[in-house]
């Protein structure tokens, strides 16, 4: 076998070995039902803030703990918690996508990104 | 729907701006049809003259877009959707600049100008290249023009127009129903804050300029596989390459540091979708230039120096469409707006890939190619091998930040990893190492052969390497093996370079350019790992008060609590946040650090100001504010602050009998009764109308300072009434109550201030030798330039 040949195949294992890493890395968009049976296993969940329930930050007494119910896609409802503040403009998110695993009967969100109305581009003219 | 005629409209800019897109669009094409033909038909020069007056048409044109749009955006014409969205009245001049590539048109349209500018260029220095050369920038300038167009054809709607009227966007709004609506549209939408940054004037220019020059060295290999002449290209193109991927790499550099000096993300990387997109297309193309020094040097490798200049440009145009076609959704933190041109970007992108490559295979026999393997001790062979760890690095990345799009095409559920970050870094660090290492060893070797003296001096390099590397590896602290295997890549890199530098530094520095770019990269890479793996987020919580009893042992807390004015032990520092202060829309929060030497005395002290913006739209936006030390830098920003401060609230109501000369204590500090006066001046108080009227003169001693400070009692029509003297900075306030003229003394309640709701919430970073990722960047772009200017001088 000459060199180019295994130069060659090396790439193609490497390049293999890159697509494996992808699939075994990634997570996966799913629901608090799925999240509940894999408890610590980490999964994005995308969903709603429940406004009826209340959210709970309080920095006086604890600058890192931030909680409140979140209903995902399939309308299953549960608390998550936040070791971070309260994200800006949470209030005014349309969707929240929540990165984290279940801890029990609470999600433990490492991250959380916000979906605003499109932030600056809500085409409200104020008058 | 009736027609109305509107009043205060300025319809002229928006008409004149208009029709400029359309000329530039449809004269893109007649110069692309020219440029086509006048290669075609070389003797024929009606064709290169007509296509010289189109390309000069189009850039007026493109000049006079340019100059309508600014007018609306200086002007505040609000009833332009664009000056509306993306501007407000009380924007500076240099943020104005901004909101013109706040939007995707107007980043389209800085993409249009480059593309011109660098055509005007090459109308200068193309010489017989011109006419190929020119036929495939035009191809991708009439690709990006019709993204402006904003016309509707049947029933799809080609590109977005940055000269649409606000009524038109809206047309269901009532309010457009009015012929005077203008009068009601106050101010427009503003900037966004997080744009709001002198670095935001800076870096999507360059960044820009970077995309766009990638399209020469593309046109350049596209033009010799048109042609069939498959070695002169090299010569023009490679000057084009180097200045791309220096201005490019500025600008991902530039974003890093915008990122890092205003963004709350806590660092200059995150291995964001959007980032990835930039990075990419870079690392491609320096393969590419990698790739191409060695064809001119050997002959050898052709083909994949054309394929990887083709592909550096379609990486652009994959970047683009990642980034502007809202797939990336749910993935990145930037938040970029669907116009509904995925499907007119996804034809860009096709048209560009499917001409590539039909080009390729069908020239594919006719491309020069070498007989035999390269022989292992030679420069070309590890130069080679560097280039393709590039590409595998380039692969990898790619691979993870289309997983939307891989989500979209099979109709799959994949999420980006849950740690990113570490993702990426088990990749991307071992391919560091080895193009570390690999800077070293291709540079060390010669071309074609070499003797035994070549491995000789490398193996003394890398013995001092090793040496420095363990010295080093004590003294940054470190504590991984994997990093040794880094820094080790990082030291040799530099120490062969330098060292093969060192013959070029008396006056012919301008030879050198190479081994400049790679000391500077090799800086880069020990600044890059030092700054994140000794990166130490310093606000962990250790008050001691009691954490809320669900808080579960996740190791991320790390905000801390500050109350205004209460000094709190944070690492090696005693931190306290002062006050508060409003600059323009901005609120500054000034936290004074202290640092502690190992005896606990203080070593220095030194004050930040991160701030927030309460943005009516996004709430709190917050900048971070940061020490530079030449060691290590001190980031700082806001994470939360209370919601409503509203009006100051009073409590710890105390009552003082005291008289002359004795003292008031409080917790804020304490007061003395310096005497009684009747003659009180008081201001806003009408004197006359008081039968008995007194002040009692109070010198207040907090901590650091003294105040003076008179609460006032009155008697007015027989009933008493007092006046309270507030101490802002001690947060104190005083009210005189009462006299007893028995006891020659006096009756007064000491108040402090609810400091309760007066705080912030705080994030600290440390970052070790951050310097040597910017000093990096700098020295690799200056070995650069160097390269650039050796070469142009090569055309000569």
């Amino acid at each position: 076998m000459n060199r180019t040949s295994i130069i060659g195949l090396v790439i193609i294992a490497l390049a293999i070995g890159a697509i494996v890493s992808m699939y075994g890395d990634a997570s996966t968009y799913e629901n608090f039902e799925v999240a509940k049976e894999n408890p610590g296993k980490e999964y994005h969940i995308v969903g709603v803030l429940n406004r009826e329930k209340e959210k709970y930050y309080d920095p006086q007494k604890d600058a890192n703990y931030f909680t409140f119910y979140l209903i995902d896609e399939k309308g299953i409802e549960s608390k998550v918690v936040y070791h971070n503040p309260e994200p800006a403009d949470f209030d005014r998110s349309e969707k929240i996508v929540i990165v984290g695993s279940m801890e029990g009967e609470q999600f433990e969100a490492s991250k959380i990104l916000l979906k605003c109305p499109s932030k600056y581009t809500d085409n409200q003219v104020k008058t | 729907m009736e027609s109305v005629t509107f009043i205060g409209e300025h319809l002229f800019w928006g008409n004149l701006g208009h029709t400029a897109v359309v000329v530039s669009f449809i004269s893109s094409i007649l110069a692309f049809i020219s440029y086509f033909f006048a290669e075609k038909n070389p003797l024929d020069q009606s064709w290169s003259k007509l296509a010289k007056y189109a390309f000069q048409l189009h850039s007026l044109a493109v000049l006079t877009i340019i100059g309508a749009l600014f007018k609306i955006i200086y002007s505040h014409y609000f009833e332009y959707h664009y000056a509306w969205q993306h501007s407000s009245r009380d924007l500076p001049v240099h943020f104005m600049i901004s909101c013109f590539w706040e939007g995707q048109e107007g980043s389209f349209l800085l993409w249009i100008f480059w593309q011109m500018v660098i055509g005007q260029i090459l109308l200068r220095s193309a010489k017989s290249w011109l006419n190929p050369v020119m036929a495939v920038l035009m191809l991708s300038q009439i690709a990006l023009t019709s993204m402006l167009l904003g016309v509707k054809i049947i029933s799809y709607k080609l590109g977005s127009s940055p000269f649409e009227l606000l009524r038109n966007v809206m047309s269901n709004a009532p309010i457009f129903q009015q012929a005077d609506y203008l009068s009601k549209v106050k101010d427009g939408n503003g900037l966004n804050p997080l744009l709001q940054n002198y670095w935001m004037v800076i870096h999507p220019p360059t960044l820009f300029f970077g995309f766009a020059t990638t399209v020469v060295p593309f046109a350049y290999a596209i033009a010799a596989l048109w042609r069939r002449d498959y070695s002169e290209w090299l010569k023009p193109a490679l000057p084009w390459a180097l200045i791309s991927s220096m201005v490019l790499g500025a600008g991902i550099i530039m974003g890093g540091f915008w990122a890092y000096e205003s963004l709350s993300f806590g660092g200059y990387w995150a291995w964001d979708p959007v980032e990835n997109a930039s990075l990419v297309p870079w690392l491609i193309l320096i393969a590419g230039i990698h790739v191409m020094i060695i064809h001119k040097s050997t002959g050898n490798s052709y083909i994949v120096a054309v394929i990887l200049i083709i592909t550096t440009f379609l990486l652009v145009l994959y970047a683009t469409f990642l980034t502007r076609s809202g797939i990336l959704g749910n993935s990145s933190v930037h938040s970029f707006t669907d116009l509904g041109m995925s499907g007119q970007l996804l034809v860009f992108l096709l048209f560009f890939v499917v001409m590539a490559v039909a080009l390729i295979v069908w020239r594919w026999k006719e491309m020069p190619r070498s007989a035999k393997d390269e022989e292992i001790y030679t420069r070309e062979f590890w130069m080679f091998i560097g280039s393709l760890v590039l590409v595998i690095s380039s692969f990898q990345i790619t691979l993870t930040t289309s997983i939307p799009v891989f989500n979209k095409m099979f109709s799959a559920n994949m999420a980006p990893p849950a740690d990113v970050i570490s993702h990426y870094n088990k990749w991307q660090m071992p391919m560091a190492i080895i193009i570390g290492v690999l800077t070293a060893v291709a540079h060390l070797l010669k071309y074609k052969k070499n003797g035994p003296e070549g491995l000789k001096r490398m193996g003394i390099y890398a013995a001092i390497s090793l040496v420095l590397t363990i010295a080093l590896y004590f003294g940054f602290e470190l504590k991984n093996f994997i990093y040794a295997g880094l820094l080790f890549a990082g030291v040799f890199g530099i120490v062969a370079n330098f060292m093969l530098l060192l013959p070029f530094l008396r006056g012919k520095i301008k030879l050198a350019g190479a081994s400049v770019a790679h000391v500077g990269f090799g800086l880069l890479l020990i600044g890059v790992l030092v700054s994140s793996a000794n990166k130490e987020v310093i606000s962990i919580n250790d008050s001691g008060k009691p954490i809320n009893p669900e808080a579960s042992s996740k190791e991320n807390v790390e905000n801390i609590y500050l109350e205004r004015n209460t000094p709190h032990k944070m690492g090696d520092y005693i931190i306290t946040y002062v006050k508060d202060s409003q600059h323009w829309v901005n609120t500054y929060y000034q936290v004074n650090y202290q640092k502690l030497d190992a005896d606990g005395n203080v070593d220095y002290t030194f004050n930040l100001y991160p701030n927030g913006q309460i943005n009516p739209k996004m709430g709190l936006v917050a900048n971070p504010d940061t020490k530079h030390y030449f060691s290590h830098d001190v980031f700082t920003y806001v994470s939360s602050v209370p919601s409503n401060k509203g009006e100051a609230k009073f409590i710890n109501e105390k009552r003082h009998e005291v008289g002359v000369g004795d003292t008031i204590f409080t917790n804020n500090g304490y007061a003395i009764l310096k005497g009684v006066n009747s003659n009180t001046e008081a201001e806003k108080i009408d004197v006359n109308n008081f039968q008995v009227l007194l002040g009692a003169e109070l010198k207040v001693y907090t901590l650091s300072k003294e105040y003076d400070a008179m609460p006032m009692y009155g008697v007015q029509n027989n009933a008493a009434t007092s006046y309270e003297a507030l101490v802002d900075e001690a947060k104190l306030k005083f009210r005189f109550i009462g006299v007893n003229p028995q006891n020659q003394k006096v009756t007064i309640l000491s108040y402090e201030q609810d400091m309760s709701g007066d705080f912030v919430i705080m994030k600290a970073i440390v970052f070790p030798w951050i310097n040597l990722v910017w000093a990096g960047t700098i020295i690799m772009i200056v070995g650069f330039f160097l390269s650039i200017i050796k070469r142009m001088g090569d055309l000569k």
